[in-house]
């Protein structure tokens, strides 16, 4: 299996008056294509911090972010922007959608400003396999929480990401629902071959994980 | 583009409501245009169908054509392709019925400014005149006979003219025997080598005469010189200029407004590798779209009013003009909307995502 994503004694600590917090201790860390990868800890903990960084949001302290080859820290914020649009695929917790554009136009504004790599043609398929193929003349308003969260993953899938990152994608989720955003991450991990990088606290869901990850006050541990 | 369409068309009563108002300003900005180039006309039209390069008037004179007052025997000390003498004064014409301020000129039939008769003949006998064809509507016709204030003699009307007006008074040409008659009643005799200045052909205007008591005038600046005419011309221009400036602040304000309501939006967009040039393009694009559709509503609502307006009311819309204000309003809304586009660049991701 190909290492996709590669952390190399990365750590991120913030000044606070005179202290020095300390968000995220050195960690090192590795994940291969086609993992379902879960991050679970309490609030506070520095899951944000490490998916951020990993998304290239946020730059560290110190060590280095490697995806797919190429080092994050290496790049200026435009081409980082660039390396997100070509490699890494959102989830997040508020919906990603835009308001004003209908949920096949969600898909074709992609298609605008990545002009390559696109799924285009499978586009009908991936929307039927995420089951919004007969919402795609509506507005994420007119959307329920779960058809809007299937749209966001759908979304993240459509620009063939190497790795996707979810900051909590079943938190508005009642458990059929989550259970059933969670199959789906399973299944499109598998199928793509893609990375998926889940940040929870739901302890429900750690049966779907091929591996699971623990965070206390910035340090990173593997539990499975 | 795609983004800016997709918005407008979701959120219609906003923009509808903004391309109104952008609407009603750019109007304002054609009428008062309209109104401005009316008014320069009403000044200026009789000087313009001269088709002259320059005047020549005396040098105490300060460029007013009332003012000065030299011999006919000047004309030896000119020197120009074309040189047509001129005599001018203002006076109250009365045709019983109907009294008009008027101006009246006084040219020689075969000069260079002699104007096209459209209607009845040219004068040729002593106290015969053809008129500015505006006078028309006030009630003036051919035949009638005419008494200017401050003058005992009877003029006829014999001709009517394309129309012209120099400073708002419509103008009638006569011969100089009428118009010495006229302006120095029974003295005519001793003052009839007087005239007010000569009209002139001519490439180099600095050429034209050496005489320091006189001074060759470019056409252009001669108007300037007009009473009332750049006060007049800075006043409407001031309004136009500020309205752009208010449509530019209108445009900023509002594009700002819903820029800072969307700031999650773009913070997720970002998130997801959208560039902000991307998304500022597509600010630009939504004003761009906005502005064009405003003034152009405004065109044609002002040239709609345009038409139903009374001829009392002095207003010409120059094609030319009206659009070139056009696309300098667009233009400048554009770069109202540019103050949003800071903002946007300024939107860090890490925010909208929660992080």
């Amino acid at each position: 299996m190909m290492t996709v994503l590669q952390l190399r004694n990365v750590s991120k600590s913030y000044n606070d008056g005179s202290k020095t917090i300390e968000a995220l201790k050195p960690t090192n860390f590795e994940a291969e294509r086609g993992k379902l990868i879960a991050i679970i800890g309490p609030s506070g903990s520095g899951k944000s911090t490490f998916l951020t960084i990993v998304g290239g949001l946020l730059s560290p302290t110190s060590g280095e972010v490697i995806i797919n080859g190429r080092s994050l820290s290496r790049l200026n914020e435009k081409k980082r922007s660039k390396l997100r649009l070509e490699e890494i695929g959102f989830i997040l917790q508020a919906s990603n959608t835009v308001p004003f554009l209908k949920v096949k136009d969600q898909f074709k504004l992609m298609d605008r400003v990545k002009q390559k790599n696109m799924r285009a043609n499978h586009l009908k398929q991936l929307m039927s396999d995420l089951g919004i193929l007969k919402l795609k003349n509506k507005y994420p308003t007119d959307l329920s929480g779960g058809e809007r969260q299937r749209l966001a993953i759908a979304r993240a899938l459509y620009t063939n990401p190497s790795v996707i990152l979810a900051d909590e994608p079943t938190a508005s989720l009642d458990s059929e629902r989550a259970f059933e955003v969670m199959e789906l991450l399973q299944k499109e991990t598998k199928n793509k071959n893609t990375t998926t990088i889940v940040v929870t606290h739901d302890t429900r869901l750690l049966d779907y994980f091929d591996h699971v990850y623990n965070m206390t006050d910035g340090v990173l541990t593997q539990e499975r | 583009m795609f983004l800016a369409w997709n918005e407008i068309r979701r959120n219609k009563l906003r923009f509808f409501l903004i391309t109104g108002v952008l609407m009603l300003v750019a109007y304002l900005v054609f009428f008062l245009s309209g109104l401005a180039t009316g008014l320069q006309t009403l000044n200026r039209e009789a000087v313009d169908r001269w088709d002259a390069d320059a005047i020549v008037l005396t040098d105490e004179a300060d460029k007013s054509l009332a003012q000065s007052i030299m011999l006919r025997e000047k004309e030896d000390n000119l020197k120009a392709d074309q040189i047509a003498p001129i005599g001018q004064l203002n006076a109250i014409a009365n045709n019983k019925d109907e009294k008009q301020n008027i101006s009246l000129f006084a040219i020689e039939s075969d000069s260079f400014i002699m104007p096209e008769v459209l209607e009845g003949k040219a004068f040729k006998n002593k106290f015969e005149v053809i008129a500015s064809e505006t006078l028309k509507s006030e009630g003036f016709t051919i035949g009638d006979r005419v008494k200017l204030s401050g003058s005992d003699d009877d003029l006829t009307i014999v001709g009517f003219i394309a129309s012209a007006r120099f400073n708002v008074a419509p103008v009638l040409y006569t011969d100089f025997d009428t118009f010495y008659s006229i302006k120095y009643g029974e003295t005519s005799e001793t003052n009839n080598t007087k005239l007010n200045g000569f009209i002139v052909q001519s490439n180099d205007v600095n050429a034209i005469t050496t005489d320091s008591e006189l001074e060759a005038i470019p056409i252009e600046s001669f108007i300037e010189k007009l009473p009332g005419y750049s006060e007049q011309n800075m006043t409407l221009n001031f309004m136009i200029y500020f309205l752009l400036i208010i449509s530019a602040v209108i445009v900023a304000i509002f594009l700002y407004v819903l820029t800072v309501q969307k700031i999650n939006i773009f913070g997720v967009m970002k998130a997801q590798g959208i560039s902000s040039a991307y998304l500022a393009r597509s600010v630009v694009a939504q004003t761009f779209i906005l502005a064009f559709v405003g003034v152009a509503i405004g065109l044609g609502l002002a040239l709609l009013t345009g038409m139903f307006l009374p001829d009392a009311v002095p207003v010409t819309f120059d094609l030319p003009i009206l659009l070139t204000y056009g696309a300098i309003f667009v233009i400048v809304a554009i770069l109202g909307s540019l103050f949003s586009v800071r903002t946007i660049v300024k939107i860090d991701p890490l925010k909208a995502i929660g992080g």
